[in-house]
């Protein structure tokens, strides 16, 4: 418990995490205002306007899991006092897990409910928003294993937001099996969304459990 | 300044991430045009696909990852920390003792930055274009040498694009997450342009516009000022960063 909290209490003194929470945020307003004022001169943007927002802004989310997981990473090397202080390896993988799921969910919430919300699609609001907590879950993830912000952004963008449209444009079937097709259709890849975290916590546990700080 | 250039070109190219972005960029490309030939062949057969004359350029957009990348890596590597046990130790430190004088080692970035996007975009043009003629060559012209030549040029202003915005951010994250998701298949700026007439003129729309015939533009710009305004981007952009680059503390 103590351990999350200091977890959590480090992610909460990161500025970048702030901006970054406040950028996506915004990114999202305008751009669900652009939707909303499409649809009004009659021109619909194709997606439907209630997720497709997120669409562009779980970006932002991605940074965000990136940005806390690699900070341990950057000048100054805090990993080493953080193993320091607590050095079983594994549970101090679930607390910071933990304590960033805690500090996305209400960003995620209000995230969603920005996008889903005027376009009345209120129901989406709560898989919306595990999808974008879940999300920033995995990028953190997949940052613990790459251990550097740049290329571990490079990574993931590719992966979000080149790779993943090719490969569903490519062939339909993929869709079901690619961690990103819930933003836009949550009851098509939620499971695929849960399995991937779920292996990219698995890998980052076990590459931080047996690899030198 | 050959020196400078052949020092740049060799840090830039020691870099780990400069090659995924170098391999990467040139390979999406002609990769894509394969693996879509068999629906292209159907979509001619069919008579769904009518206009033929953007085939194989349309394809290049999606490697535009690469000079990305590449124009990211080239700053951002010279201000990530160096050395784990001193924080603060950034290569840009080591690199302005070697050149004190901060627009020449621009010049010299700038430069070594251009001669390998517009490299890499040569070949991977080359590649996609044979390609596209090899596949689907009794249905496609070759198209004309002024527009490959714009479409070299829209990568390399692009890689410009993505060096100018990290001049000023000094962060690598931010202009790669703009422009990755502005690379994706339906861009914000696309959308923004359902918006308003105004967003006709972002750099990545007016600029696909020196090479891409399409008709999906909602405001058609002729070949040359497209390039003139995409160029303008980038020089306002590239001003901004470098006076930055100058009055700033490193």
């Amino acid at each position: 418990m103590n351990t999350a909290r200091a977890e959590l209490r480090k992610l909460l003194t990161l500025p970048s995490l702030r901006r970054t929470a406040l950028l996506t945020w915004a990114a999202t307003v305008l751009l669900t205002y652009a939707y909303a004022s499409a649809e009004s001169h009659g021109e619909p943007l194709g997606d439907d306007a209630a997720l497709a927002p997120l669409g562009y802004t779980q970006a932002g989310f991605l940074v965000l899991g990136v940005l806390a997981a690699t900070s341990e990473y950057q000048e100054g090397d805090q990993i080493r006092t953080t193993v320091l202080a607590m050095p079983r390896r594994l549970p101090l993988q679930v607390a910071k897990a933990l304590a960033l799921a805690a500090l996305t969910l209400p960003v995620a919430a209000a995230t969603a409910a920005t996008s889903t919300l005027p376009a009345d699609g209120a129901t989406w609001t709560p898989a919306a928003t595990a999808y974008l907590t879940l999300t920033t879950v995995l990028a953190a993830a997949v940052a613990t294993v790459v251990r550097s912000a740049v290329p571990a952004a490079i990574l993931l963008l590719g992966l979000y937001f080149v790779a993943g449209p090719l490969l569903r444009a490519g062939s339909t079937a993929s869709a079901a099996y690619l961690p990103d097709t819930a933003a836009l259709d949550p009851s098509h890849g939620a499971v695929a969304t849960i399995a991937w975290t779920l292996a990219a916590l698995t890998l980052a546990a076990l590459t931080f459990r047996y690899r030198d700080a | 300044m050959v020196n400078l250039v052949r020092a740049e070109l060799r840090k830039l190219l020691s870099l780990p991430t400069a090659w995924v972005g170098l391999v990467l960029g040139t390979l999406v490309a002609p990769v894509i045009v394969l693996l879509n030939a068999p629906y292209t062949r159907r979509a001619i057969a069919d008579g769904t696909l009518t206009d033929l004359s953007d085939l194989g350029l349309r394809d290049l957009g999606i490697g535009l990852i690469g000079p990305m990348v590449l124009g990211v890596i080239v700053v951002s590597s010279e201000y990530t920390s160096t050395a784990r046990d001193a924080p603060g130790a950034r290569q840009l430190t080591a690199t302005l003792i070697a050149v004190p004088h901060r627009l020449r080692l621009l010049g010299a970035k700038t430069t070594a930055l251009v001669l390998v996007v517009a490299a890499q975009a040569a070949v991977t043009t080359a590649a996609t274009l044979a390609l596209t003629q090899l596949l689907h060559g009794a249905h496609a012209p070759l198209p004309a040498p002024a527009r490959i030549a714009a479409a070299i040029l829209y990568w390399t202003l692009t890689a410009l694009l993505a060096y100018a915005i990290t001049l000023i951010t000094r962060n690598g994250i931010v202009p790669l997450t703009l422009l990755i998701i502005n690379s994706s298949v339906v861009s914000v700026s696309y959308l923004l342009t359902k918006v308003t007439d105004l967003a006709s003129y972002l750099p990545d729309i007016v600029g696909a516009q020196m090479f891409i015939r399409g008709t999906d533009f909602p405001v058609e710009v002729p070949p040359m000022t497209a390039g003139l305004v995409m160029t303008a981007w980038i020089v306002a952009l590239l001003a901004v960063g470098a006076v930055l680059f100058q009055r700033r503390d490193a």
